[in-house]
């Protein structure tokens, strides 16, 4: 449907409503859905968001593509629920998430195959960043390797933790800050599992985990966002938490942060974020966009201040990262990758699941 | 003396939630004027060590904001228009009707009140998207129109309840025409009521998470899922220092509403108004 | 000398709009709400046969404490911001000078302008852990490491939201109150706090009580408080459906879930109504 026919439409919805508003949808009220060389880019805040504009700018020094840029309002699941209400009429054209979302975008059928043609820098990115549909086509332009860790404040706690059994020992009451379940796709949960011998296929021992930290009071706060985290790792109040590289990043700014991603009896959890592209976007220009920022050079400009890792193997990671991520022959010891096609159906679940039984622990 | 006793302590207890109430709205208003002016870059312990402007620096640079603002503001406009006129006309339509299920209309009228705004919000994304409407807008403003609605309904009808329909009777008796009756007669006693309602609902407009949430789109967002979505994006200071432009724009707002309608006119003065 | 012409004519405009508005989406989320969800995919699936499983799902004293802690959490809220929302009114209304009135109505109402988001964030960071009244909680005995603090949190959220509302609403109510009654009871030698209680409170009842209705109506709808300063575990059920709307995109339960709350709110405050009409029909007029 153009978007003439559509604000036609719209109009004659709201005027046979008995709205009378006819006159307030005068051209330039509703702005064209998608005009030839105008992207609409959903992008996180933060970090995220000045890096990508400052990118944009180089960019545009040899591209006319306008950008619009849409911030994630919550977990980047949440882009998925807006989309599918307006399926197929979306204004989304490019998409930057990561690997679990790209799953759900792919099990819709939403996304459209990476046009290699035109994204050449795909080809110097290592192949198992990429994910593929069932037909085996790349459908991610991957731009970061990010991870999830358990963590503390080491100004908070000096003698740290052996061991995240440790922590249900009665000085760490009311001290931890762990996600809701739905964030990090449930790798909490995944984390407790496999420290009590599971995976995220046999939670079950995780989840008794997750009961016996709740019951004891250990859990002070459940967050729902990076922000959230960044902030009640801030107060002092909690001083050891479970999260994503980004806001662990931002905590270790303003504090001594020591990252527990390499205990002898639990893993750390590594995945990658990146863009994608949506049916029925300008593809060329979008593609075009998404290649420049999977550049080399641009990689390692647009992951220095995330705390994440380039997906480029000849862009340069933040020196502070030093020891966040793995040498290559660590990788089978302390890394591990979930599986997120099986996550991303178990989420449902695993929600009802945390309502039902974890938070009325956690109250009390 | 026991009564002397109990008058004090009566005086004393409704001066204590006197002062509560005034605590309770003033103090987080102080703090964030204070903390808008922080220096530290992050939210550390209360009060600041060192005093900056950064975080108004970060506001005015981005127009993430006045884009909200814009949109807010808009929306708002439209919505409080729309739902006090139609409101005001229900209110004054169900005060007059006689016919049976008055009482379940005026109810269905006002459930929006009552339904939570998550649900309203959420409902109208599907609806609308069912009838082809995609645009942020359109979305908006039907959804701004059903929650605005029953503030206006509901005050106006409030202040009828105290206007004797003998007063319009009188007026027709007289030879006044129904349509002049109402304008001349029950309108400007119903005033207060409309002008209270047409405040409550741009209120609630301009302040809606929970609809504007959901009815939102990438071009066009209203101001408090602009801060929403920073927040949780990155919830840094530069929220203390809108809060403190939102204080200033407030005391303008109001200001003005003295100036032009009275604030008074907002509560009335009441059957026995001095 | 009804008109039913042009009383017609007022009626129809509201009819129109409001109608559709409010029973269009009612609809369509009932129907959603039928529809079977498959694990990892977004949304109903349209193509099943609808399902009353949804319902089901939810049934169970765990989601049934979510509803109570709600209904709880938010009546004690209302229940402050009359007890101290009357008490401003009244002053307003008998006591201020007209400066000092108008001062304060303008308060009032500028404290409504003032972003819901931004007074919640401003709350947290006076009553949160690193705030100048961090210590209040212990005032009311509750240690700082104590789950219960974000409850109070919560409930300190929605009553400086639902305070000056009320007090507004109840302005009009005193206003309404013939202050002769009370110069009356006065001149015959009635103490204070008795005239207060017998003459003005008794006789604000309705007016306290549908300002009370109004306040809850609020509270136990509201989602941002419990997002943002519930610290994840003091949940409405709005924020249950908000997960399941914008998270895990299961939007059949959401749906459900939104008519379950839809129901039971709407009994409640049309319960309430009900009996504020019959008990004091004579007051409110």
């Amino acid at each position: 449907m153009s978007s003439i026919t559509r604000r036609t439409f719209t109009q004659g919805a709201l005027a046979g409503s008995g709205l009378a508003m006819g006159g307030l949808m005068a051209p330039g009220m509703i702005r064209p859905a998608v005009a030839a060389d105008r992207l609409m880019v959903v992008q996180w805040g933060a970090q995220w968001i000045d890096v990508s504009k400052q990118l944009l700018t180089k960019y545009q020094q040899t591209s006319d593509t306008q950008v619009a840029w849409e911030l994630h309002s919550g977990g980047a699941a949440a882009v998925v629920a807006k989309i599918k209400a307006t399926w197929p009429n979306t204004q989304y054209n490019v998409l930057s998430v990561w690997d679990p979302v790209f799953r759900s975008l792919m099990a819709e059928d939403w996304l459209v195959p990476v046009d290699e043609n035109i994204v050449t820098n795909l080809k110097t990115i290592p192949d198992q960043f990429i994910q593929k549909n069932a037909a085996g086509q790349k459908m991610t332009i991957p731009l970061s390797t990010a991870g999830a860790f358990w963590g503390y404040r080491e100004d908070l706690l000096p003698g740290g933790f052996e061991s995240i059994e440790d922590l249900l020992k009665p000085e760490f009451k009311g001290k931890l800050c762990v996600p809701y379940p739905i964030n990090l796709t449930g790798l909490f949960i995944v984390s407790c599992a496999i420290q009590r011998g599971g995976d995220e296929k046999n939670a079950e021992p995780g989840w008794e985990f997750v009961k016996e930290l709740a019951k004891a009071g250990q859990i002070g706060e459940i967050c729902t966002s990076n922000s959230e985290y960044i902030n009640a790792m801030a107060t002092g109040q909690y001083s050891v938490g479970f999260w994503n590289n980004g806001g662990w990043f931002a905590t270790a700014k303003n504090f001594p942060v020591k990252i527990m991603n390499r205990m002898p009896d639990n893993k750390g959890f590594l995945y990658n974020e990146g863009f994608c592209v949506l049916k029925g976007a300008p593809e060329k220009a979008a593609f075009e966009f998404a290649n420049f920022f999977a550049d080399p050079a641009n990689n390692e400009i647009y992951n220095m201040n995330l705390g994440s890792g380039p997906t480029q193997p000849t862009a340069k990671t933040n020196p502070k990262l030093d020891g966040w991520y793995y040498a290559p022959d660590e990788l089978g010891k302390h890394a591990y990758f979930a599986d997120f096609a099986y996550l991303g159906k178990v989420m449902n679940e695993w929600n009802a699941r945390w309502e039902k039984e974890i938070v009325p622990l956690v109250r009390g | 003396m026991t009564k002397r006793l109990a008058d004090a302590l009566f005086g004393s207890v409704y001066y204590l939630f006197l002062a509560s109430f005034i605590g309770f709205s003033a103090i987080p208003v102080v703090v964030a004027i204070v903390l808008s002016f922080d220096a530290r870059s992050f939210i550390g312990p209360f009060p600041p060590t060192a005093f900056s402007l950064q975080w108004y620096e970060k506001f005015l640079a981005d127009d993430y904001y006045y884009q909200g603002l814009a949109t807010s503001l808009l929306v708002s406009a439209i919505a409080t228009v729309a739902s006090t006129v139609l409101g005001a006309l229900a209110a004054l339509g169900l005060d007059r009707a006689g016919f049976r299920g008055r009482k379940v209309l005026q109810a269905i009228l006002l459930s929006p009140l009552v339904v939570p705004n998550v649900v309203l919000g959420f409902g109208i994304l599907m609806f609308a998207s069912r009838l082809g409407i995609i645009d942020g807008m359109p979305r908006l403003i039907m959804g701004h129109v059903l929650i605005t609605f029953p503030y206006v309904m509901r005050t106006t009808a409030a202040s009828l309840v105290g206007i004797r329909s003998s007063y319009y009777e009188a007026a027709l008796s007289l030879g006044a025409r129904p349509w002049k009756a109402l304008l001349q007669i029950t309108l400007p006693l119903a005033r207060t009521g409309i002008v209270a309602g047409a405040i409550f609902a741009f209120v609630t407009s301009f302040d809606d998470v929970g609809i504007s949430l959901f009815l939102s789109d990438a071009f066009t967002f209203t101001l408090p899922v602009a801060i929403l979505a920073q927040m949780r994006a990155n919830l840094d200071l530069t929220i203390a220092a809108l809060s403190v432009i939102f204080i200033l724009a407030t005391i303008l707002i109001i200001v003005l509403l003295d100036r032009l309608a009275g604030l008074d006119a907002a509560v009335g003065r009441g059957v026995y108004g001095r | 000398m009804k008109r039913p012409g042009l009383t017609a004519s007022m009626l129809w405009p509201a009819l129109i709009v409001i109608l559709p508005l409010l029973f269009g989406p009612l609809l369509v989320l009932l129907h959603e709400s039928l529809k079977p969800h498959i694990a990892g995919r977004v949304g109903g699936d349209a193509t099943s046969a609808l399902t009353l499983e949804n319902y089901a799902l939810l049934a169970g004293p765990e989601y049934a404490q979510y509803f109570l802690d709600t209904f709880r959490i938010g009546l004690i809220s209302t229940v402050l911001a009359l007890m101290l929302g009357y008490p401003m009114a009244h002053f307003i209304v008998r006591r201020a000078s007209p400066i000092m009135r108008r001062i304060l109505i303008a308060s009032l109402i500028g404290t409504l302008f003032l972003s819901l988001i931004v007074r919640i964030y401003a709350i947290s960071m006076t009553f949160g852990s690193l705030g100048p009244l961090a210590g209040f909680s212990r005032l009311l005995g509750i240690a700082p490491t104590s789950p219960s603090v974000a409850e109070l949190m919560v409930v300190l959220g929605l009553l400086n939201t639902t305070m000056p509302l009320v007090a507004l609403t109840l302005i009009g109510t005193i206003q309404n109150i013939n202050p002769r009654l009370e110069d009356a009871a006065l001149s015959l030698g009635a103490p204070h706090w008795k005239t207060f209680v017998q003459i003005t409170l008794a006789m604000s009842v309705p007016g306290i009580l549908s300002a009370g209705i109004i306040g809850y109506a609020f509270c136990i709808s509201n989602l941002v408080v419990p997002m943002l300063v519930g610290r994840g575990f003091v949940l409405f059920v709005s924020n249950l459906i908000y997960f399941r709307f914008s998270e895990v995109a299961n939007f059949p339960s959401g749906a459900a879930l939104s008519i379950v709350m839809m129901v039971i709110s709407l009994g409640i405050f049309y319960g309430l109504l009900h009996l504020v009409r019959t008990q004091w029909q004579e007051a409110g007029k």
